[in-house]
């Protein structure tokens, strides 16, 4: 019987293609394993063989999320796969947004079994993990060699038609699947068990996480904008040249509170972007093209808008916790509101 | 963030290049950008080309602040 | 290991014999050095570099480790790395050094 078949998905990076500046790149293929695929493949052994990997660059992908889509499951289709994998992607956002689209793609509209695997945080699990398999990952590539012995895995008992176990036994993103089941003590008595256990103060372990809705409602919008003091927010590390508070270029620790009092304009000699996550060279000669001082001026001298709030607030987005996102803006919103500050305009890249 | 801003009570407009992750993280008023290195600028333009573009979006963001909305909403 | 030194380890490597190169690194703590370690021995671990799965096995050892202190003058070595020495986590960093080449050097002597 001839091998199983596989087909592997990787960003520019992993495919050796090169960094940022390559994220532009449309997807391309190359028969047998690419980067990370050799690892998969030495994994696999004999289960199965990794006959192709299609690259696409991650910015080409999320710009041109229906193109892209159709491009690689194009290319999916012509080597008539047994399952399709796509990273790991670890706590890369567009990487993960892409190896989401493409896997819940092949699965639902090639009906083929299909995984991939990143970081709990990033974007693309929150999006993809109720409808595909995602083995869960640790935050950067350094954690490839705890992943891939669990990709390789969940790949063999999907090759294998095996009946997939629970999050906990196969390692992926809990999928908001619930299984009934029999358990041998009744219900009302775990319960009891379980109360007594919480106010003696003992450890206890629920038998069902509460899922996280965190969704705001929607407020008012401003009535009159031409009377509204305006600010600028970023996630794209907008900072002064030189990056004088030294925000990081990712997982940011800290934001940062800039003056652009007398500025119409944001220009190379006075601002660049410390974000480590998407080609610089545009926002590092136009910081405007991020973080738009320049028409807000323009607004604000042909009265569109009261006022251009005089200080803006940035930090990257790229790998920054959610924990510490909240953190942050909890925090500078306050000092908005003292301000007197009545909307704000957050721009991400 | 911009959970956390509006939660403060500052309506806020999410101006993003790939929708459907400010559609995931809760933004409630988004604004499509023009690409991830630079969302509000393009350089196959030239300069006042450009700048028209940012404009464009800007007041889109204006009018997204201005206009009640019920739920996640995007402006394009 | 970013993708630029790893091609020049490769391609040094090629030009000189793996038995004629020995890489000296400096990261600040113990993982990256580790990383840096396992990608000149037994290959890129994140398989995003031209040294993915291609195992040098290179001698490689790190700034404040006592083989290369006891190679150069102390004089120098207080000068340039004293500060460093008593900020890093030395035990640590050598503690990873010595696993990585235990594991995956070729040449141990």
């Amino acid at each position: 019987m001839s091998k199983k078949r596989i087909v592997h998905y990787i960003n520019q990076f992993f495919g050796g293609i090169g960094g940022e500046e390559k994220a532009d790149i449309k997807p391309e293929v190359k028969e047998g394993v690419v980067g990370p695929g050799m690892a998969l493949q030495t994994a696999l052994k004999d289960e199965g063989e990794i006959v192709a990997t299609i690259i696409c660059g991650d910015s080409y992908f999320n710009e041109n999320l229906e193109e892209a889509k159709v491009e690689v499951l194009n290319l999916v289709k012509k080597y008539d796969a047994d399952l399709f994998i796509a990273g790991p992607a670890f706590n890369a956002g567009r990487y993960g947004v892409a190896c989401g689209t493409i896997a819940d793609a092949v699965k639902n509209e090639l009906g083929i079994p299909s995984m991939t695997g990143m970081y709990p945080e990033n974007p693309g699990a929150d999006m993809f993990k109720k409808s595909v398999h995602i083995i869960e990952t640790g935050n950067s590539a350094a954690k490839m060699r705890k992943a891939i012995p669990l990709m390789a895995s969940l790949a063999t008992k999907m090759l294998h038609g095996e009946e997939i176990g629970s999050p906990e036994e196969d390692n992926y993103i809990p999928m908001g699947v619930r299984k009934n089941y029999f358990h041998d003590v009744r219900g009302s008595k775990r319960a009891v068990n379980m109360l007594m256990k919480k106010m003696s103060g003992e450890a206890f372990t629920t038998e069902y996480p509460m899922p996280n809705f965190d969704r705001v409602d929607p407020l008012p919008p401003v009535k009159d904008i031409t009377k509204a003091k305006v600010a600028l927010v970023t996630s794209g590390g907008i900072v002064p040249k030189g990056n004088p508070d030294r925000i990081e270029s990712s997982s940011a620790s800290k934001y940062g509170k800039y003056d652009i009092e007398d500025l119409g304009d944001l220009l190379e000699s006075s601002h660049e972007t410390a974000h480590g996550g998407y080609d610089p060279t545009y926002a590092n000669a136009d910081a405007d093209c991020v973080l738009p001082v320049d028409v807000l001026r323009d607004l604000e001298k042909e009265g569109k808008i009261k006022e251009l709030h005089r200080y803006f607030y940035t930090t990257t987005g790229n790998g920054t916790s959610v924990a510490s996102s909240k953190a942050f803006a909890e925090e500078f919103s306050q000092e908005l509101i003292k301000d007197g500050v009545d909307a704000v305009i957050l721009t991400s890249t | 963030m911009v959970k956390e801003i509006e939660r403060a009570g500052i309506p806020v407009v999410h101006i993003c290049t790939v929708v459907p992750i400010s559609l995931t993280v809760g933004a409630n008023r988004i604004v499509p950008a023009v690409a991830i290195p630079h969302p509000l600028g393009n350089p196959g333009l030239d300069a006042d080309e450009a700048k028209a573009v940012r404009r464009k979006i800007v007041e889109r963001s204006l009018e997204a602040l201005t206009t009640e909305v019920s739920g996640q909403t995007v402006f394009d | 290991m970013d993708l630029e030194n790893q091609q020049r380890v490769k391609d040094l490597t090629e030009k000189h014999g793996a038995e004629n190169v020995v890489v000296l690194i400096g990261a600040a703590e113990a993982e990256a050095a580790g990383l840096a370690a396992e990608t000149v021995t037994n290959g890129d671990p994140t398989f995003a570099g031209p040294l993915a799965g291609v195992q040098l096995g290179l001698r490689v050892f790190h700034a404040v480790e006592e083989t290369f202190k006891s190679a150069v003058d102390e004089g120098v070595y207080d000068d340039q790395i004293g500060m460093m020495e008593m900020v890093l986590e030395v035990d640590e960093i050598i503690e990873e050094m010595e696993e990585i080449r235990g594991e995956f050097g070729k040449f141990n002597d």
